[in-house]
């Protein structure tokens, strides 16, 4: 038996008007591992993730969430489940505490276990001078660190974020990089995509490269100038595209 | 797949067969299953009672609830005032519009120029707010973070429902208290005090209006956003005011309460305790449609 998987899409495919979308990906993410999805505005990587939270349904192959097909998930499973894809769950109305307290309780924690995880979670992301203030007032590097707190607070081990960095200062982006590890290494499966190959590179243990809606190759995280094998591998596939057409 | 571990690192953990959200099953450990006690029905139960108090807590922080309470209850309360004084000092104008109600002395002429107003001025101001409610987890990006939780996304929406309801009776009591300072400033506890009794009609219009808003929330989760509600709600305005005018539609829920506010005596009880079958309904399309939800568009 391989790893447990938290995620697992097999010959996925979903197709919008207009030739976009994405097909036949198969793609896992193990327990204990940071899975990075990385590929240029467009390329199918929000749409893979939307496919492995239930936020769409595919027109063909399967997701599996924590072994469980992804439209049968119930309660348990989901509170097994943390993810930020695009916006953050940060309400304008409400204090950065309140917001946590708030994904807290949709996360399946009781007021006794979301006070402590929101504790948690404010001393994690230093979020201890925005506990107060509204979210409407907060940047908007703040909010998604919020909304990455708010994502994790109930310890999650199949864990989805998609370009968690967006708007962070280079003290979150470390931040963010060290819960990652922590979480990975207590045994949870992260999915992640970035545009940041350097950042992808110091935490991913794999690096999937998605271009027009399928995977097309991976990059070694440890690999020597990761731009330069990117680049390579995706005008690579357009001219293969191009030729074939 | 091969299989799944569980355990991992004190966090929620455990694998079942899954059997759907609301779907009947064997629960695992977790905190919804712990409190779930062994039934889908029961875990819908826990997870609307956690949409509930989601809600709830967003409602009493949110300025567009406050604002629309003062506005709705200070603003009718003010022009009904406003128009009783008119009619007093003899304004023509203001006295067509009252028609009948214009020669009615003390808290039945107080009262009937405040459902009048209410049965409009009610219904854009429930239905603008339940459009907010649901529109805006489109309109602020905030929907993509209701996925993937135990909490399910129908429990969400009947959540809101929930609150929007409770909310409501807030501010039929908050209008109804109004208006009776009003009318007592004006006297009528001297002059009418027998008629204070009419008072109970402002509550059950406001409810009423409430109940009879809800489709604002459907059309604002179907169109994704605030507007296709405001324009529901302007619709659901326009069906009933134009066919109360017209004396007709006494059955039809939407309608019943403006004719009711107009012409209480011409309106059965059995006609207004149909009414609920409208937020029953559109509640219920409600939660099948954030059931099949899909980020799409």
């Amino acid at each position: 038996m391989s790893a447990a998987l938290r995620f697992e899409a097999s010959s996925l495919a979903r197709n919008f008007r207009g030739g976009a979308g994405v097909h036949g990906i198969d793609l896992d993410v193990a327990a204990g591992e940071i899975h990075a999805l990385v590929g240029l505005n467009g390329a199918g990587k929000t749409t893979i993730m939307r496919l492995l939270l239930g936020m769409l349904r595919p027109d063909a192959g399967a997701v599996r969430v924590c072994g469980v097909e992804v439209g049968r998930a119930d309660a348990a499973t989901w509170s097994r489940v943390g993810q930020l894809v695009e916006h953050p769950l940060a309400y304008a109305e409400l204090t950065g505490r309140a917001n946590l307290e708030v994904a807290a309780r949709l996360h399946g924690l009781d007021r006794a276990q979301g006070g402590a995880a929101v504790d948690r979670a404010i001393e994690e992301f230093d979020l201890g001078r925005y506990a107060g203030v509204r979210a409407s007032r907060l940047s908007l590097g703040n909010r998604q660190r919020v909304g990455i707190a708010g994502a994790l607070l109930h310890e999650p081990e199949a864990i989805v974020l998609d370009e968690p960095t967006n708007g962070l200062d280079p003290a979150g982006v470390i931040v963010l990089r060290e819960s990652l590890l922590r979480r990975a290494a207590a045994g949870a499966g992260i999915l992640v995509s970035s545009h940041h190959l350097d950042e992808v590179a110091r935490v991913a243990d794999r690096i999937t490269v998605v271009n027009d809606g399928r995977v097309i190759g991976s990059l070694d995280p440890g690999g020597f100038d990761l731009e330069r094998a990117f680049f390579a591998l995706v005008h690579g596939d357009d001219e293969t595209r191009r030729a074939a057409a | 797949m091969n299989g799944v571990r569980t355990g991992g690192r004190g966090g929620p953990s455990g694998v079942r067969t899954g059997t759907g959200r609301c779907g009947v099953g064997p629960v695992g450990p977790g905190p919804f299953a712990a409190r779930g006690a062994g039934l889908g029905f029961t875990r819908c139960l826990v997870g609307l009672r956690a949409g509930v108090a989601v809600e709830a807590r967003k409602a009493m922080a949110s300025r567009v609830m406050a604002s629309t309470t003062l506005l709705l209850v200070v603003g009718v309360g003010v022009l009904a005032l406003g128009m009783l004084l008119a009619a007093a000092s003899g304004d023509e104008q203001v006295l067509a519009k009252l028609g009948p109600l214009a020669g009615a002395p003390g808290w039945t002429g107080l009262v009937g120029v405040v459902l009048q107003i209410t049965a409009a001025a009610g219904v854009l101001a429930f239905g603008v707010a339940l459009s907010w409610m649901l529109g805006r987890e489109f309109a602020d990006g905030t929907v993509a973070a209701l996925f993937g939780l135990p909490v399910s996304r129908p429990a969400i929406a009947l959540g809101k429902l929930v609150v929007y309801l409770a909310w409501s009776v807030v501010v039929a009591v908050a209008l109804t208290g109004v208006i009776a300072i009003v009318g007592f400033a004006m006297g009528f506890g001297a002059t009418d005090a027998a008629g204070v009794r009419a008072l109970a009609r402002i509550p059950v219009l406001v409810v009423l209006s409430a109940l009879i808003a809800v489709p604002a929330g459907w059309v604002a989760t179907i169109g994704r956003g605030l507007l296709p509600g405001i324009a529901a709600t302007v619709g659901i305005i326009v069906v009933a005011q134009v066919s109360a005018i017209a004396d007709v539609g006494v059955w039809v829920p939407l309608v019943a309460p403006a004719l009711w506010a107009i012409a209480p005596d011409a309106v059965p009880a059995a006609a207004l305790l149909i009414v609920p079958t409208v937020p029953l309904a559109f509640g219920a399309l409600c939660a099948l449609a954030w059931s099949r939800l899909q980020l799409d568009r």
